[in-house]
């Protein structure tokens, strides 16, 4: 187990770094073809020389590479390697600390998955186990009813709807009755408050995990439902184990790999979700910081994120690959 | 049991996200409690330092938190002193500013000469300020610049630290010396970047770019980056412009998120609705009561790649261009209210020397722009005209409309290219097409809208225009005896521009403000079109 753990941190390590020259690459690229981000600095006025070149350095791009199209820039990325392996994750294009921006928007992003994270497994487990168990039932043909309809309505639709229509009313009513002092007003804010992180940021999480549950449920059903016609609880059942017992134990264990899986997997897919999710509830957190930086070629910010976003997504995978093992007694890492 | 400890973390995670989530509600918005106004912040701020603020939105914080030497008035729009205790020049070029005696900073430092003197030193010594240029105009200037080669690499680092045309004559004197007359200099002193800073301030420039030391009637508590910024009133101030009913102010910062559901639910004092919510808000007529607008000063242009050989190089294709779009109509379509249609170059009211109707090719006028553009030789067959613009989503409404009103008036084929690194495209010389500009002024004088037009050699700047006459006329502006007869000169330069074409007004922003019942004499600043909050009351 330690050795494979090993392992998969050495694998995870070439993976960063390879994640990190390609993104380097193509952010330097973009620089090179699109322009000096120093430059729009200045707006319309006419800087001079003096200025543009204090604002480069200010920027970090005074290296001339910048200037070349098709130069990789390898100098300014192996100096970065080398904060990086110093913990130092640098700076934005204006001089914030990286790590300064992510301790101040990571925590809503973690609040905002712990939310998802909830509302997948609720859902997923509740309403998939239900229709695994029941097969064929009017409740099996409603939960996959329901779980098309979801399909079909897109994430942003549903957060929309829910800010523009839902919340005024909603948090007016909620004032009124619970009095301005108490939590219902704060869960139907139509934007994120960060007085109030958690309350604010609830319903939002909780609409993010409903559109992303769809397949979430089919995919319980779909493996409690093989699980069902497995020799092993056949066994189960011929021993007189009474049904609850192998429900709990035999099915929705064994069922639970392809899920846990999911976890780990739709972690990545999520955090495009909370890109959305924080831009309509005005949230501040990875996904919006990410965006903008994207956006405005701050090639040092989106370095420094991805290579954060990176490590926790192998972590998170590692972890999935350690659970396995808790979960599948046939499963061993040597 | 593992399965079960899994649903139990599951359970205990949820009550804990639901208590901790429960638990935190308090200090909101108290019948008698203080009274904390809640404004918002629209695009991204980076910094709160003074010399390097100039977005809308760190000019309006710092407003309240600094105080410059001269304010301006809302209805002239003219200067008056306020930390200076007068502004004097015989010459327009040696300037002796007298400053209030016994001001102070938030942290006990005097408010005096040395304290602008070293925060303008400070200012023209770091080039990667936004508020740098302004100290082009100081004598010195030139020897603090570090040596920079045709690379663009620092070759030489300068040692000087002080503008040598920047003296403390004593404690509450400053004389300074600028390289040439120029009458609009008080104007220039109400500008952010012409804040004093505390010698604390300068010890440590970073910690001072998130929590500003002022001399304003607020004190900012805490600025947490990206979310929001709190201030309070501060007990000490002594001067006399400063809102009474308000007790704290918090900025919600947006990013250019829509903050309209927020004030419908009551969480902000003022906000204006997205486009899609406008016709709403407009109906509503006890909504209505409580809008605020004002002109607005930021001109929308457009330009053309003069640097390049092609039919704009004629001045009757660029009058073709203007008199085929129909201003009128694609502003009142796509504003929202926040626009007029422009016909001149400085806005008309909003500063002095703005007037209407300067331009006189900025008519809708089909007829005559298919004669003109006849007159310059027609559109080349087979091509096509590209509209430079940045990303913006509001930008490409428009253009794609003025593209559509060219493309219908005078045939000419169009196609939009939308770039997230459009200025830097622009200060490049890289359109080969016409392109959106937008100016936005930074003190109240149609010289600041003019100015950035003097690139001092030929195909040099955004447009590749230059007029030696243009450029003479500013300077005779600059170096006229009262500011009146240098506004006077400076609309002969418009006038100059006017008759040369070289860019095209298209439209100026307008201000306009919905806000909360509770406040009144809401008035928006002609010139930022941000809430006048010095000037607010506060009924409970």
């Amino acid at each position: 187990m330690g050795r494979y753990v090993l392992r998969r941190v050495a694998q995870a390590v070439g993976m960063l770094f390879l994640v990190m020259f390609v993104l380097h690459l193509l952010t330097t690229l973009a620089i090179q073809l699109n322009g000096n981000p120093a430059l729009a600095f200045f707006g319309d006025k006419i800087p001079s020389p003096a200025q543009v070149a204090a604002v480069e350095q200010r920027f970090g791009l005074d290296d001339p590479c910048y200037d070349q199209p098709g130069n990789p820039c390898l100098g300014p990325f192996v100096e970065r390697l080398g904060q990086y392996a110093q913990g130092d994750l640098g700076t934005n294009l204006r001089g914030r600390e990286v790590t300064d921006i992510v301790a101040s928007a990571a925590p809503n992003t973690l609040r905002l998955f712990v939310m998802v994270t909830i509302t997948w497994l609720v859902l997923g487990m509740v309403l998939g186990s239900v229709a695994a168990r029941w097969r064929g039932s009017p409740s099996d043909h409603g939960i996959r009813l329901t779980s098309v309809l979801i399909d079909a309505l897109p994430v942003f639709v549903l957060l929309l709807v829910y800010k523009e229509v839902v919340t005024v009313p909603l948090s007016g009513w909620a004032k009124e009755t619970f009095g301005e002092d108490s939590w219902p007003p704060y869960w139907f804010k139509p934007s994120f408050d960060p007085e109030h992180p958690w309350a604010t940021v609830a319903v939002p999480g909780i609409l993010l995990g409903l559109a992303g549950s769809a397949a979430f449920i089919r995919l319980v059903r779909a493996s409690q439902l093989d699980s069902y016609g497995g020799d092993h609880v056949r066994t189960a059942r011929s021993k007189g184990l009474n049904e609850g017992r192998v429900v709990v134990h035999h099915v929705v264990r064994n069922s639970s790999i392809p899920v846990v899986t999911a976890v780990g997997l739709t972690f990545a897919e999520a955090l495009s979700g909370a890109v959305i999710t924080e831009g309509i509830m005005n949230i501040y957190g990875m996904g919006g910081v990410l965006w903008d930086a994207v956006q405005s070629s701050d090639v040092g910010l989106v370095l420094g994120i991805v290579t954060i976003l990176t490590a926790v997504t192998v972590l998170v995978m590692i972890v999935v690959d350690i659970a396995y093992a808790a979960l599948d007694p046939r499963i061993r890492y040597e | 049991m593992r399965q079960a400890r899994i649903a139990t973390f599951a359970a205990g995670a949820a009550v804990v996200a639901l208590t901790v989530a429960g638990c935190t509600p308090s200090d909101t918005v108290e019948d008698d409690g203080p009274v904390t106004l809640k404004l918002t912040i629209d695009q991204d701020m980076e910094t709160l330092f003074p010399g390097d603020s100039g977005i809308a939105d760190n000019i309006a914080i710092l407003d309240v938190v600094y105080d410059g030497l001269v304010r301006y008035d809302p209805e002239t729009k003219e200067p008056y002193n306020y930390v200076a205790e007068s502004i004097e020049s015989d010459d327009n070029t040696v300037w002796t500013i007298k400053i209030k005696p016994d001001l102070t900073f938030q942290n006990g430092e005097p408010v005096d000469a040395a304290a602008f003197a070293r925060s303008w030193n400070y200012t023209a010594g770091h080039p990667e300020l936004y508020s740098n240029y302004f100290f082009e105009r100081f004598k010195g200037y030139e020897e603090m610049q570090d040596e920079i080669d045709d690379e663009g690499e620092v070759v030489k680092e300068s040692p000087v630290e002080e503008l040598s045309g920047l003296t403390v004559a004593d404690d509450l004197t400053l004389e300074v010396e600028l390289n040439a007359p120029f009458a609009g200099f008080a104007t220039m002193l109400g500008y952010t970047g012409f804040y004093p800073v505390a010698q604390e301030c300068l010890d440590d420039v970073e910690a001072c770019a998130v929590k500003p030391i002022g001399n304003g009637p607020f004190q900012i508590t805490e600025w947490d980056q990206g979310v929001s910024v709190d201030a309070e009133r501060w007990a000490d101030y002594t001067l006399d412009e400063t809102p009474e009913d308000i007790d704290a102010i918090n900025w919600r910062e947006y990013a250019g998120a829509s903050s309209w559901s927020d004030f419908e639910a009551g969480d902000l004092d003022v906000s204006y609705p997205p486009p899609a919510d406008l016709a709403a808000a407009q109906e509503d007529p006890e909504l209505s009561e409580r809008l605020a607008e004002a002109p607005g000063a930021a001109l929308t242009y457009i330009g053309f790649p003069l640097y390049e050989d092609g039919p704009w190089q004629d001045k009757e294709f660029r009058k073709a261009i203007s008199m085929a779009i129909d201003r009128e109509t694609i502003v009142d379509q796509l504003s929202g209210g926040l626009a007029t249609p422009a016909d001149s170059w400085v806005v008309p009211d909003g500063v002095p020397g703005g007037e209407a109707g300067t331009c006189e090719w900025c008519v809708f006028d089909p007829e005559a722009a298919k004669a003109a553009l006849e007159k310059a030789g027609g559109w080349p067959d087979g091509e096509t005209l590209t509209i430079g613009l940045s990303n913006d989503e509001t930008e490409i409404e428009y253009f794609k409309a003025i593209g559509d009103s060219i493309e219908a008036n005078l045939g000419i084929p169009y196609e939009l290219k939308p770039n997230p690194d459009f200025s830097s495209v622009r200060s490049e010389q890289g359109f080969d097409g016409i392109f959106r500009n937008n100016w936005f002024p930074d003190y109240p004088l149609n010289e600041n809208y003019l100015a950035f037009y003097a690139v001092g050699e030929e195909g040099a700047g955004n447009f590749g225009w230059y007029d030696k006459e243009f450029e003479d006329k500013l300077a005779e502006g600059d170096q006229a005896a009262t500011l009146d007869e240098a506004v006077v000169k400076y609309q002969e330069a418009e006038a100059i521009l006017a008759e040369e074409f070289p860019t095209i007004p298209f439209r100026f922003n307008a201000g306009a403000e919905y806000y909360s019942e509770r406040l009144d004499d809401v008035v928006l600043d002609p010139f930022s079109g941000a809430v006048r909050v010095r000037a607010l009351t506060v009924t409970e």
